[in-house]
């Protein structure tokens, strides 16, 4: 019993990086642009397929995959955003609604004609295999998607506060008006924002791949389960967002093991709705 | 210096300022006074690019500038210190100054930062700081400074005294005489109008977005129309 929870929480601690880091693209383009990508679920499973075409066709292990993918990501964001993401920004709020909801349709019919809607998922891996550690197993691939998803994060955390910009998105996030009084660009700024949010998904997605196997309605998943890490984190904490990663990874884990495989979000959405509830700012949030 | 002719400004269909014209020499103090709700702020966020001119011209050093982005306004030299300073709550106070640099980082190679922190020592004890733990006083500071580092031709400040405790008004004013020695050209708008024509070289009225009134800033403290409706004397 002790072993099976001790089992389930290691797990979900691995997956919970991941889940952080699929987060922290939609974390930024929310709190920098205040943009709501609903669309950001299914840019993941774009991203899962990329890589699976980029892994079949060259044999190269998953977690490769985003140097190909990752720059293909950013480019579709750059132009994502000058096509669509801009010419909402004076519109009223549903406008950007309908615009992402669309988008994300969009990508999942896409998703459906291009590879049909069986899975898949790639044959091989370099990371493959199991380490023991005082009789836990632990997946290796999960253990090394967990690493570079941390080591990403805090990459993307220094990048935000040491360069100009970071600076400036911080700035743009804290008053827009006074950001362009200081020479900032705010079409630039926010199309480097969503390229690199689009971009952090097709990490994830590369990662996802070297364990998991992708469908074309596999975004919803992803969408919802970075809301979830969202709001429990709340904005403008990047710590925050690791913790409310790690949270969510052990609650679906072990809804997973004790409960119904099948049932694996729904405690994902009981703490979700009892942040949203009892602290709407999340559990770190200031704004 | 700056220049402006003929201007009409407001925000969607309501009309603002009425063909406003004035003008600022370069090493000049000027102060833009009147009441509440008058269109001094839509006049500096008109010059400034953030809101749009619906007709008239703008120019500085001889160049059009109506009708380009605030970005760009301030990297032909004209910075503007917005109404309540405006500063960067979550960034630190020394994130904040340098985001003054940001239309041209090598500026910070010139020791603005030391000279910045020399004018406001406050800023330089609290650099670590988020900005958003500040006093009234210490935020208008560091507003005024932020503009400062870009080391712009001309600055304009809207409403420097606004949200800070009176005994520092008195020190505010003091810090934007010393931008006298900056060799800086000052444009004010300000409610308060005594402090703003003690300081200004020369100074305009504004009323229901119309400029009413100009002259030099002493002759104004002593008309009559200044001294009933404005100074309470």
């Amino acid at each position: 019993m002790i072993h099976t929870v001790s089992q389930g929480i290691i797990t979900g601690i691995l997956m919970g990086a991941i889940y952080a880091l699929i987060a922290l693209g939609l974390s930024i383009v929310f709190g920098i642009m205040n943009v709501t990508n609903f669309a950001h679920g299914d840019f993941v499973m774009l991203s899962m397929y990329l890589s699976y075409a980029v892994g079949s066709a060259l044999a190269w292990d998953a977690v490769a995959t985003p140097l190909i993918t990752a720059p293909l990501l950013f480019i579709f964001g750059f132009i994502t955003y000058y096509l669509l993401i801009d010419r909402t920004l004076r519109q009223m709020y549903v406008v950007q609604l309908a615009v992402t909801v669309g988008l994300q349709i969009l990508l999942r019919s896409l998703a459906l004609i291009v590879w049909q809607a069986q899975p898949r998922a790639l044959q091989y891996s370099i990371i493959q295999g199991n380490i023991q550690i005082a009789g836990f197993e632990i997946l290796t691939s999960r253990l090394i998607s967990a690493i570079i998803s941390l080591i990403f994060i805090a990459g993307l955390a220094y990048f935000l506060n040491k360069t100009w910009a970071g600076r400036a998105m911080r700035a743009a996030s804290d008053d827009l008006d006074a950001a362009s009084l200081m020479g900032v660009n705010y079409h630039k700024t926010y199309a480097l924002t969503f390229a690199i949010g689009s971009s952090i998904t097709a990490l994830a997605g590369g990662l996802l791949m070297s364990f998991q196997q992708t469908d074309p309605v596999g975004g919803v998943r992803f969408g919802l389960l970075s809301w979830a890490v969202l709001a429990l984190a709340g904005l403008g904490s990047l710590p925050g967002l690791i913790v409310a990663g790690i949270i969510v990874g052990v609650v679906e884990s072990l809804t997973v093991s004790f409960f119904d495989p099948r049932s694996r979000l729904l405690g994902v959405y009981a703490i979700f709705i009892l942040v949203l509830w009892l602290r709407p700012r999340g559990l770190f949030g200031r704004r | 210096m700056l220049e402006i002719k003929n201007l009409n400004s407001g925000y969607a269909k309501v009309s603002v300022l009425r063909n406003v014209t004035f003008h600022v020499n370069q090493d000049e103090t000027v102060a833009i006074i009147g009441p509440n709700g008058a269109g001094k702020s839509t006049l500096l966020k008109t010059i400034s690019g953030l809101v749009r001119a619906q007709s008239g011209d703008i120019t500085f050093e001889n160049n059009n500038i109506l009708g380009l982005s605030p970005d760009l306004v301030v990297r032909r030299g004209l910075a503007y210190v917005p109404e309540g300073g405006r500063i960067f709550p979550n960034m630190t106070v020394l994130d904040n100054l340098l985001m003054g640099a940001y239309s041209n980082p090598g500026i910070l190679k010139s020791g603005i930062l030391e000279e910045i922190f020399t004018l406001f020592p406050i800023l330089k004890n609290r650099s670590e700081k988020f900005a958003r733990t500040l006093s009234g006083g210490e935020r208008q500071m560091l507003a005024i400074g932020r503009g400062l580092v870009s080391r712009p031709k001309l600055i304009m400040l809207d409403e420097p005294s606004l949200g800070v405790a009176p005994k520092l008004i008195d020190e505010i004013y003091e810090k934007i005489h010393a931008l006298k020695r900056f060799g800086l050209t000052v444009l004010l708008v300000e409610q308060n109008t005594g402090y703003a024509l003690e300081l200004a070289d020369r100074g305009y009225v504004i009323e229901n977005g119309q400029i009413v009134m100009e002259g030099a800033a002493t002759d104004l403290s002593t008309s009559e129309h200044i001294k009933k409706f404005y100074l309470g004397l």
